[in-house]
């Protein structure tokens, strides 16, 4: 799709890029979002917690922007085959990378509370989750850039590596919780952390469906067995 | 120690799934051909307008023609009833065939092909004469009806036209006093008049106002219960409005053919694509 | 305020300037002024022209009519003839005329405008209906004069018809096609598409299309024959006595305005102007219905 011509309407070709371009923007901004609420886990750092609840106006702003732009495309410029795949993909892109920002202020605004318990068990396992959860999603918005399918669908399959490791988390903090209930709270805090990047892993995966379908025309060929089983999962003390 | 059962949910993007729902849904839809056209060739004295098109309109469904001017989308409706035959130097080669006849085949009755192919232009032409006669015309050169069930004829085919209400009480007057719309609906009733087994409309809309387009196509899908119908347009909304398959032709080959849906969100071929999404040439 | 417009425009060349296209705008007013003055002129004489005519013919002829002009005919000088015996003649020579070369005439640009479009012998066809169209109408005299006049022995009515009909055909031929050609196509592949032979769209569709076309035509063919002397001399010759035979010479308008305006006789040369005003009130009236019949179909 890169290497077709312009539009034969310039303007329509400076309004298909300028879309193009504020979807960019919007998901380094949240990029860097995601990045900093990380920084708060993983270094305790207050104030990289505070930047990532901030940017959160602007990454709410930008979507309604981008939502009324592509009505207006939609209204005014009857998109057709892959222009009307580009501009449909970039509404739900934008509502996945709000979803994502949210998320992020969501694990910012945690590690803020976290800050005043002193934990007893290390949190290798939510950084880690963190640390792929950051590069599933630095892959995709480069594959939106890029409107590159492959990487899309590398994106799409290595999901399943975060939400095993949501799994392994998820059954972590029960067990501490079960050994000591004065972990009770970090550790419900620490549970919506770990769901929370799990949901932006998902987010991504969303993102990497939207560019595969926006580029190729076509839905994703496989089912990709779903990770999070957390929701049936039964966790009892031993005996 | 902990335990675990799991099991998995799928959960998918609902743009894609949703957009694509739409394709899968038409596409399985198509029903059996009308009118098979194999290996068509067409030629303007030397120059060779249709190159080896192949092409099924399905029964009662509406096949779109689109592409830019001179693709040989109007040629390709004007062979399908023969309307070539009125000008010297042109001719066809390859099969097109209906109910197992060749419809090219140069021995054809082109009147009793035409009375089953009905034609309907770009502008409108109705005849000069009454409403009345308009309709009657068509009708008088296949069957000899009588008053009474020529009466009827002319209502029914009016009142599919949905023109009936607005004419009823001014048959007698003459048709060149209706206003373009209505006038492009006299001519459908004209055409289904003769009660044909497929209709080729020739941008039968781009004479007239959006409203009047709109009832034109509401009619065409009316029409389509019945019906087989082609219809060339340079509307490309037009054709994803009205068609259930859409062709592509360009430079008198036929591009592309799928399934409306299909092709206006998710074209095959690289020249579909670029056409369009207006970025030609 | 222009010089910003165009420091923002694209457009090649110097910024435009408004005292140049002024003057030029001057000196195009100026010559148009001339031109138009011109061309006022110019209509101004043709109708001045046409004004005179008319005039003389209703001072000259209008005492002239009476009763007994409608009555009476010709009759030797001195003795209160009238025009009777050519009126009806002329009517009977222009309608039968127009009856032979209607048909033929439509027939021919039929085929002219349907059948041989582009065809060497259609456009042979039409080279000779143009000429014979502009052939001085004397010609056509001398030749029915040779084809029927002399072989049957002797001038009759029926001669200047036939005469007057060859008038007729080509101009009935050309206004036809005319009309025939600017039909749509549409309309043409519209009756054909229905599935109805090329005979009954021509008669069913075509001529209804063309038919406020043709009928202009034919009355123009009926004005121009009407008033012509030449093609009769040689063919129905005239007649001062009443005579309804077409085998017989036959009196009419023109032949009597020729025959009286040369005499000596004063009452012939009034009965003349007469004629001569008949006949053009006549063809003016033919003109102004058939272009109430051509507006009428609009």
């Amino acid at each position: 799709m890169s290497n077709t011509p312009e539009h034969l309407v310039k303007s329509y070709s400076v309004e298909l890029n300028k879309l193009h371009a504020m979807i960019a923007e919007m998901g380094g901004i949240v990029e860097t979002q995601v990045a900093f609420a990380a920084d708060a886990i993983n270094f305790r750092d207050a104030d990289a917690a505070g930047r990532a609840i901030d940017e959160d106006r602007r990454v709410d702003a930008l979507e309604a922007e981008i939502e009324a732009f592509v009505v207006r495309l939609l209204a005014l410029r009857q998109p057709m085959a892959g222009d009307l795949r580009e501009i449909i993909s970039s509404l739900k892109m934008t509502g996945d990378l709000e979803r994502i920002g949210d998320y992020a202020a969501n694990v910012a605004k945690r590690s803020i509370v976290l800050n005043q318990f002193i934990l007893p068990f290390s949190l290798s396992g939510i950084a880690h989750m963190a640390r792929l959860v950051q590069e599933n999603l630095k892959m995709i918005i480069d594959a939106v850039g890029e409107r590159d399918a492959e990487q899309a669908m590398e994106v799409w399959k290595s999901d399943q590596i975060v939400d095993d490791l949501y799994n392994t988390v998820f059954r972590e903090l029960i067990t501490y919780m079960m050994e000591d209930p004065r972990n009770i709270t970090p550790c419900t805090h620490l549970l919506f952390i770990a769901k929370n990047l799990e949901r932006i892993g998902d987010h991504a995966t969303n993102i990497a469906e939207t560019v595969y379908y926006a580029v190729t025309g076509e839905v994703m060929p496989d089912e990709r067995p779903k990770g999070d089983s957390s929701a049936y999962a039964v966790v009892r003390p031993q005996a | 120690m902990a335990t675990m059962t799991s099991s998995s949910d799928a959960r998918r993007s609902s743009v894609a799934t949703s957009m694509a729902g739409i394709k899968t849904h038409v596409a399985t839809g198509l029903n059996p051909a009308r009118i098979s056209i194999r290996n068509l060739d067409f030629f303007y004295g030397d120059n060779r307008a249709l190159k080896a098109i192949d092409l099924d309109l399905p029964e009662r469904q509406v096949t779109g023609m689109i592409g830019p001017s001179g693709c040989g989308k109007s040629t390709l409706l004007r062979v399908l009833n023969r309307m070539y035959d009125l000008y010297p130097n042109q001719r066809a080669t390859g099969k097109v065939t209906m109910d197992g006849e060749n419809i090219i085949d140069p021995d054809l009755d082109l009147n009793s092909l035409r009375s089953r192919i009905g034609m309907v232009f770009q502008k409108p032409t109705p005849f000069p004469m009454s409403i009345y006669d308009n309709i009657a015309f068509g009708i008088k050169l296949h069957e000899k009806l009588s008053k009474s069930e020529m009466d009827e004829r002319v209502e029914w085919s009016l009142t599919r036209s949905a023109l009936w209400g607005e004419v009823k009480d001014r048959l007698s007057t003459s048709a060149q006093g209706l206003s373009g719309g209505q006038q492009q609906r006299l001519c459908i009733a004209r055409t289904i008049a003769v009660r044909p087994e497929v209709i080729l409309l020739d941008e039968p809309t781009s004479a007239l106002d959006p409203i009047s387009t709109l009832k034109v196509e509401e009619l065409i899908d009316e029409l389509k219960s019945d019906f087989t119908i082609a219809i060339v347009t340079h509307n490309m909304q037009q054709a994803a409005r009205c068609a259930d398959q859409v062709a592509f032709f360009y430079l008198g080959e036929m591009v592309e053919v799928a399934s409306a849906a299909q092709l206006f969100t998710s074209p095959k071929q690289k020249r579909t694509q670029e056409y369009i999404t207006g970025r030609f040439g | 305020m222009s010089a910003t417009l165009s420091s923002h425009s694209t457009l090649p060349g110097a910024i435009k300037n408004l005292n140049v296209a002024k003057a030029l705008g001057r000196r195009r007013s100026r010559a148009s002024t001339v031109v138009k003055a011109l061309c006022v002129l110019a209509t101004l004489i043709g109708l001045a022209l046409l004004a005179s005519i008319l005039l003389t013919l209703i001072v000259r002829g209008f005492g002239g009519i009476g009763l007994g002009v409608f009555t009476e005919v010709t009759k030797p000088p001195g003795s209160n003839g009238g025009l009777l015996n050519a009126i009806v003649g002329s009517l009977i020579q222009t309608v039968i005329g127009v009856a032979i070369g209607t048909p033929v005439g439509l027939l021919v640009g039929t085929y002219l405008a349907e059948y041989a479009r582009g065809s060497t012998l259609g456009n042979a066809v039409r080279f000779v209906s143009d000429v014979l169209l502009s052939a001085p109408s004397i010609l056509i005299g001398l030749f029915i004069y040779q084809l029927v006049v002399a072989p049957f022995g002797g001038f009759s009515g029926i001669a200047g018809c036939i005469a007057l009909a060859v008038i007729v055909i080509p101009i009935v031929v050309r206004t036809t096609e005319d009309m025939l050609s600017l039909i749509p196509v549409a309309m043409r592949e519209a009756a054909m598409a229905l599935g109805a032979p090329k005979w009954k769209m021509i008669v069913q569709v075509c001529y209804r299309a063309a038919k406020d076309g043709i009928v202009t035509g034919v009355l123009l063919a009926v004005a121009r024959v009407a008033g012509e002397t030449a093609p009769l001399l040689f063919t129905s010759l005239g007649n001062l006595n009443w005579s309804l035979s077409l085998t017989k010479p036959m009196a009419s308008l023109p032949v009597t305005i020729y025959q009286y305006a040369g005499s000596a006789f004063d009452d012939w040369v009034q009965l003349a102007w007469v004629g001569a005003l008949l006949i053009t009130f006549g063809v003016l009236a033919i003109n102004i219905l058939a272009r109430v019949v051509l507006r009428g179909g609009k």
